[in-house]
């Protein structure tokens, strides 16, 4: 179970160099809204990702396309019954998580590509690199160094995919195998979904074109999800003065009643 | 219809929020209670993330207890010397509860410290308000004369140092009781996101054995003073207020506050605290069960850090 905590992913290659020397074929890709304003009325956004393959040979290719958000670390706990009551364990903080994650591709990622491949270039929620460092330590066995031993032993795997699941449960993380659209030759388009509860900060989308199981073009764009407004004013008041937000909460609370008693008695 | 809260970060249906507050601030006015008790489960099970669920109704009741002090100061039906006293203590138990809480969100028990207090709290003040007042009820239509009441206070009140006279309320007792239930009422007003109305009514009545017509006034005005103590302190160090939700919730509120005020006088008090100790006991019962049923999914997030 040691081996469990999945490599650097996130890391991904430099694709640049692959793509000259494999293949003439490219990807190309713009996204029809590079900024979401969250304001009052933000239900969460849907934005369309559309772009081009050119491939001027017969080999068939696949689109894969990745939107990660910015990280979003995660405390975890689990419930176990205790003679009869559910109690939480001690809390379990997760990092490397992003805030939002999804795929969309032409067909299964499974189909696509290999394991080895998709967990180096981090593609896909089960390649996400996930992990509990407070919960694993680093030691020397036999002379070797690095190898990590998790206290959450056994357990690692369901704590990890507790992670992934919650986090589709909220409209976080989607995995959709048939996102990736073509509406004509070589023209293509996939739509990102960002619910209410999508983090704010810059997000990536990374567009692969893979050929053969191996990945031979790739386009990067970027996208801003950032409170506009009164939102934003709201939140930056709570947050760099936060106790003068509290008391203005209170006045304005005690103001209202006072304001509706005057109100009522005058009626 | 919807709006972003935006510390709360979701987006919620507003005339809901509207309506919820209007509902739970006319139950308040009715009762003489702040109503926190019933709101909280309700803006969690609306998907408010519990922590600022808890956080910004403590705004909410302090708006509804405002106009409730104010409309029983004209009927000279607060005391606010005794209120003082209980206040200074509610300061005290927030700083402590809203510390306490702090600690144990941070070691992911917070649901379970909350689920206890409702379950413990509710349930037993609810029982005993219940099986009360139904005694009442059943004396009343049967026509039999209410028993002879012992309306000696405990002999302990007595005993304590720091004698003050409350005269609106017709004590002449120590201090130290009144500060201590304040100080009690104010770690629960942090930890279960309520004013503390239905421990403070019965305390004040059957404990210190205050003059009945000043209770509920009093009791809103250590309420006001303890839960913006709260709202400040929860705001200072979590975060956690969302100033648009409790004002949502608030100008329901206010409105449903003034009339449950006016139509309280229309009920038999006995019927009305037969209502509200089944409400009471349901609510505890309901968040209590939390403790006892398998969870739909064993894992769950804890706050802390991002979500």
């Amino acid at each position: 179970m040691i081996q469990d905590i999945p490599p650097t992913a996130i890391a991904a290659p430099a694709p640049e160099r692959s793509v000259a020397t494999v293949s003439e074929a490219r990807i190309a890709a713009a996204l029809t809204d590079a900024q979401v304003k969250v304001d009052s009325s933000f239900r969460g956004a849907s934005i369309v990702l559309y772009g081009a393959v050119f491939n001027p040979e017969d080999t068939p290719t696949d689109v894969v396309v990745v939107v990660r958000g910015p990280d979003a670390p995660v405390r975890l706990v689990k419930k176990t019954r205790n003679t009869g009551v559910w109690l939480n364990s001690r809390p379990v903080l997760f990092e490397g998580a992003p805030g939002f994650y999804m795929t969309a591709s032409t067909r299964p990622l499974s189909d696509i590509s290999d394991f080895g491949q998709l967990r180096r270039l981090g593609v896909g929620v089960d390649h996400l690199r996930i992990n509990a460092p407070e919960e694993s330590r680093t030691v020397t066995r036999y002379g070797v160094r690095d190898v990590v031993v998790s206290r959450l032993g056994e357990d690692y795997l369901d704590w990890r995919r507790a992670v992934i699941r919650l986090r589709e449960g909220a409209e976080l993380y989607d995995t959709d195998p048939d996102g990736v659209e073509f509406v004509d030759r070589g023209l293509f388009r996939a739509e990102v979904k960002l619910p209410a509860v999508a983090p704010t900060g810059r997000y990536f989308a990374q567009v692969w074109l893979f050929q053969d199981g191996e990945p031979i073009s790739v386009s990067n764009l970027t996208l801003t999800v950032e409170k506009v407004g009164i939102e934003r004013d709201i939140f930056e008041f709570a947050h760099r003065r936060p106790w003068s937000y509290g008391v203005l909460c209170v006045l304005l609370a005690a103001l209202t009643g006072w304001g509706a008693s005057r109100l009522f008695r005058r009626t | 219809m919807d709006i972003y809260l935006p510390i709360a970060e979701v987006s919620v249906n507003w005339p809901l929020l509207v309506l919820l507050g209007a509902t739970v601030g006319f139950v308040s006015g009715l009762f003489g209670i702040g109503g926190g008790f019933l709101m909280g489960p309700i803006l969690i099970f609306l998907g408010i993330p519990p922590a600022v669920a808890v956080a910004s109704q403590a705004s909410h009741v302090v708006a509804s207890s405002t106009s409730g002090v104010i409309s029983y100061t004209s009927q000279k039906a607060v005391d606010y010397r005794i209120g003082g006293v209980m206040a200074a203590g509610g300061v005290l138990g927030a700083l402590l509860g809203v510390e306490l809480f702090r600690y144990l969100r941070l070691l992911g028990q917070a649901d379970l410290a909350v689920a206890l207090a409702y379950l413990l709290f509710l349930g037993a003040i609810g029982l005993l308000m219940l099986y009360e007042s139904l005694g009442q009820i059943l004396r009343r239509l049967r026509g039999e004369p209410a028993p002879h009441k012992e309306r000696r206070r405990p002999l302990w009140l007595y005993g304590l140092p720091l004698r003050m006279r409350f005269p609106r309320s017709g004590l002449y007792i120590s201090a130290i009781p009144p500060f201590a239930l304040g100080a009690f009422v104010g770690i629960l007003s942090a930890i279960m996101g309520v004013g503390g109305g239905f421990i403070l009514v019965p305390a004040m009545l059957y404990v210190l054995r205050m003059k009945a017509s000043v209770v509920v006034g009093t009791s809103l005005f250590q309420i006001i003073i303890t839960t913006a103590m709260t709202t400040i302190l929860q705001a200072g160090r979590n975060q956690t207020v969302d100033i648009v939700l409790s004002m949502l919730l608030l100008v329901g509120g206010v409105v449903g506050a003034q009339y449950g005020a006016r139509l309280s006088g229309r009920f038999q008090a006995d019927t009305l605290r037969a209502v509200l100790g089944g409400i009471v006991l349901l609510v505890g019962i309901q968040m209590g069960l939390t403790l006892f049923v398998r969870p739909s999914d064993l894992f769950a997030f804890a706050p802390g850090v991002g979500q």
